[in-house]
C-alpha cells in the first residue's frame, strides 16, 4: 500500500536522522512519531497517498524534529512527544481552507445554495478540520437548507387541511 | 405564496447557514493551533 509504503519510508530517514540520539531515544522518537502520524490518519478518516503526504508534510522533514529534539534545552528530561505535536500547529491557511471560508460566507451570497456546497466540498478536501469538525459544519449547512422546505411543507399541509375543511 | 416565503427563506437561511458553518470552522480552527 502506498501510504504504507510513505510512513515507513518517513520513519525510516527520522530514524537515520536521529543518529546523534543514543539507541533508546532513538527508538522512542520513532515510536512516538509513529503513533502521532497513526492518530492523524485516523483522525482525518482516510489511509490514501495525499491524505498521508499532508499528515508527513504537516509534521515536517525528519531532520527538522531530530534537530528539535537535540537542540532543544533540557531536551535529555523530555518526551519527544512534545516537540512532535507542536509541529502542526505552525502552518497556516492553505488554498483549501480559503476557498471553503470563502464560498460559504461571500459564495453563500452570490451563489445561493451552489455556493455553501462547494463551500462544503472544499471543507471536506481540506485536512486542517478533523472529521467530526467537518460533519458538524456539513450539518449546520444542512439543517438550515432543510429548514424552509420543512416550514413550506408544514404551510402545505396546513393549507390543504384548511382547504378540506367546510 | 408559499413559493415566495421558500425564496425568502432560502436567500435569508443560505448565507446565515454559510457564515455560521465558516465561524464553526475558523474558531475551531484557532482552537486547534
Amino acid at each position: 500500500m502506498e501510504a504504507d509504503m510513505l510512513v515507513n519510508d518517513y520513519l525510516g530517514r527520522l530514524e537515520a536522522a536521529a543518529w546523534p540520539l543514543n539507541a533508546d531515544r532513538r527508538r522512542e522518537l520513532v515510536a512516538e512519531v509513529r503513533e502521532h502520524i497513526e492518530s492523524a490518519l485516523a483522525e482525518s478518516g482516510a489511509r490514501d497517498e495525499v491524505t498521508t503526504r499532508n499528515v508527513l508534510e504537516r509534521l515536517g522533514a525528519p531532520e527538522e524534529i531530530v534537530a528539535a529534539e537535540v537542540g532543544s534545552p533540557g531536551s535529555e528530561g523530555q518526551s519527544p512527544v512534545v516537540t512532535v505535536v507542536q509541529i502542526p500547529g505552525r502552518r497556516g491557511w492553505g488554498a483549501s481552507e480559503v476557498a471553503a471560508i470563502a464560498f460559504l460566507t461571500v459564495g453563500a451570497v452570490f451563489l445561493p445554495i451552489i455556493g455553501p456546497l462547494i463551500g462544503l466540498a472544499f471543507v471536506w478536501s481540506a485536512d486542517a478540520w478533523s472529521t467530526r469538525q467537518k460533519w458538524v459544519a456539513t450539518a449546520i449547512v444542512a439543517v438550515l437548507l432543510v429548514l424552509p422546505i420543512l416550514f413550506l411543507l408544514g404551510l402545505t399541509t396546513g393549507s390543504s387541511s384548511g382547504q378540506s375543511l367546510p | 405564496m408559499s413559493t415566495d416565503i421558500l425564496g425568502i427563506f432560502v436567500l435569508l437561511l443560505v448565507p446565515i447557514a454559510g457564515v455560521a458553518a465558516a465561524i464553526y470552522l475558523v474558531i475551531t480552527r484557532r482552537r486547534k493551533d
